[in-house]
């Protein structure tokens, strides 16, 4: 059972009756994990540029992957209205899905920046 | 010791952002190969094809069970217990004919050999090339320390001993892109791109042993499920959403 949300992005609700079971709308659960992942992609190449822009170094650095993909959950989380039950599987997948592939793109990005702008 | 080398403008232009570039083409470029290799297919065989389907009819039904009253659900339950009791007892002596058939189907391998090839054969010319014209000088800085030990894997196109860790030849610049850029495929390639490894083999394991396994799967699945009648109280809750309607 899917019921379509009123924004205009298309984050479409996937689960049923509140108190007894749980069921799911495979392919709308797949466009929701669709969506996490490309957010966080993008997110953390366009966090790396920035990292690398600013010249964060070392530790610096992954503290800011981990601030902008706290700010990308947190983000994600308002947008669901806070409950990862009718849209999601579970909470983990909100918060940790895809974490380290976009720490390769973010240093990935990161050094790129950083050289660019730093040791050109 | 950690002194910041002055390095030359010259590599960031020559070096590194052709480099990226070469990568970014190269996959794109694997990703419509790949594409179109694989429109030449082979006729599919129907009797596994008759197989798929019914797997497919019963993972719908656990799927969906819980909309349909037990008594109906059990009904077919059975239907399918029992339809899958011969078709769970043919593959013991199916299962020699299953693999005989994948090892004398000499299209089947060569799909796997292209799908192989297609994957490893630019990889390994890249890093040739790079190899080839790119050692010898420092390329990128990393911006984070790393420890001695990484220095004969990232530096080794470099006989200096004393520069830091974080200058790193063009070869390690490969491999971070080689990394680095999956995500970036992922956005602008959609779904379907064929540079995950991991993906294409899971793919390509699956699919020679599909009929022997998992129809027992699916049956011991479908024998193990407890039906629960998820519908009862829909009343009270389309009564509620009704009434969030009108309001």
């Amino acid at each position: 059972m899917a019921s379509h949300d009123e924004s205009s992005v298309s984050r479409k609700k996937s689960s049923d009756s509140v108190d007894e079971i749980s069921t799911f709308n495979a392919e709308n659960m797949q466009i929701n994990a669709k969506i996490i992942s490309y957010s966080r992609t993008f997110m953390s190449i366009i966090g790396g540029v920035i990292a690398g822009i600013l010249g964060f170094t070392g530790l610096t650095g992954f503290i800011f992957y981990f601030l902008v993909m706290a700010i990308m959950s947190v983000g994600l989380a308002a947008k669901a209205g806070f409950s990862a039950h009718p849209y999601f599987d579970s909470w983990n997948q909100i918060l940790l899905d895809g974490f380290l592939g976009g720490l390769l793109s973010f240093v990935l990005f990161w050094t790129f920046a950083y050289d660019m702008v730093h040791i050109f | 010791m950690a002194e910041d080398l002055v390095l030359d403008t010259a590599i960031r232009d020559w070096v590194l952002i052709p480099l990226s570039v070469v990568m970014v083409l190269i996959g794109i470029l694997r990703y419509f190969v790949s594409k179109l290799m694989r429109s030449s297919n082979q006729v599919p065989d129907p009797k596994m094809v008759k197989e798929g389907q019914v797997i497919i009819r019963a993972r719908n039904l656990r799927a969906a069970a819980n909309y349909i009253p037990a008594k109906s659900f059990r009904a077919r339950r059975v239907y399918f217990s029992n339809e899958e009791n011969g078709l769970l007892y043919v593959p013991k002596g199916q299962a020699q004919n299953a693999q005989a058939q994948m090892f004398s189907d000499p299209n089947m391998a060569m799909d796997m050999m292209k799908k192989n090839l297609s994957m490893i054969i630019p990889q390994t010319l890249t890093f040739a090339w790079v190899n080839f014209f790119f050692s010898g000088f420092v390329a990128a800085k990393i911006p984070f320390p790393l420890t001695q030990r990484f220095r004969s894997m990232l530096q080794n196109g470099i006989d200096l001993s004393t520069v830091d860790v974080s200058y790193v030849s063009s070869r390690s610049w490969y491999f971070l892109n080689l990394f680095g850029l999956r995500g970036l495929f992922s956005l602008i390639l959609g779904e379907e791109n064929a540079t995950d490894d991991t993906q294409r083999m899971m793919q390509m394991s699956g699919f020679g042993f599909d009929p022997t396994k998992s129809l027992g799967a699916e049956k011991d699945s479908l024998d193990i499920f407890q039906h629960e009648w998820a519908l009862p109280k829909f009343e009270q809750r389309a009564e509620a959403v009704l009434k969030k309607l009108v309001s």
